[in-house]
């Protein structure tokens, strides 16, 4: 079964990486959005199976986004992971609290970030 | 089910192998971002042994060295993610780093530079 994957991060680097690394290990379909506004239109028309979000954006940022997502009817059951390049921090309950699937770590590895997110999602497959 | 589920070994293989190519390539693409924020860094790190960083440059150099944190061990250079994060504590603290904390933010961003100028040494 391919799943379809919106990320969104306004890294372009990242946005790049993960998405190779979705369809080329993977064989997902990736859709991208490189800001939590753009990143909310394309939930709701994409429809993807989940969404790995990014913490630290400009303007809306992770957890912003992800308030708006799980407030609007067509994306509110969209599963969401986080992905952020803090360790620590107490914001991990929080996240949880707000819905958050899981959180993943930057720098992610390309060649199993599919099976990360597979694991968070209690799906079997994934790379 | 997955690509990994259908094919074989070897086949697998060569879907890392083509994985890295295209990581290789996109830092190629990318690199020019990654050496601007460590010269921010670089720059900063300057104004602050001279005691003249402002708050702006200071937030600045907080978020280039967060998004170098992120970025590096993505496209294989671990120990860059390391000395970044390092480095976005230093410049981070509520309160002037002392001689001690200045000099080690010299010398990691120096290590840094010389990593990404190096850049990841890729498969194998």
């Amino acid at each position: 079964m391919t799943h379809r994957i919106l990320i969104i991060d306004d890294e372009d680097d990242i946005r790049q990486v993960a998405a190779m690394s979705l369809e080329t290990v993977a064989g997902w379909d990736v859709v991208l959005a490189n800001s939590g506004k753009q990143g909310i239109e394309r939930a709701s028309s994409e429809q993807p199976d989940a969404i790995l979000l990014d913490v630290m954006m400009p303007e809306m940022d992770g957890p912003t986004t992800l308030l708006k997502l799980k407030a609007n009817g067509s994306t509110s059951h969209i599963p969401v992971l986080l992905l952020t390049a803090k360790v620590q921090g107490p914001d991990q309950r929080k996240f949880a609290e707000m819905g958050v699937k899981a959180i993943l770590f930057k720098p992610f590895d390309p060649l199993t970030l599919a099976r990360q997110i597979s694991a968070a999602l209690g799906w079997k497959e994934g790379g | 089910m997955t690509n990994s589920d259908r094919i074989s070994p070897d086949e697998n293989q060569s879907q890392e192998q083509k994985l890295q190519s295209m990581i290789s390539a996109l830092w190629e693409r990318s690199r020019h971002t990654v050496v601007e924020r460590a010269a921010r860094l670089r720059t900063a790190g300057d104004l602050l042994s001279d005691n003249r960083l402002d708050r702006a440059t200071q937030q600045s150099a907080v978020d280039s060295a967060h998004k170098l944190a992120g970025v590096l061990g993505t496209f294989g250079l671990p120990r860059g993610t390391d000395l970044a994060r390092e480095a976005e504590v230093l410049f981070g603290q509520p309160t002037p780093p002392g001689k001690v904390e200045i000099e080690r933010l010299q010398v990691l961003l120096a290590e840094l530079t010389t990593l990404i100028d190096r850049g990841p040494l890729g498969p194998g």
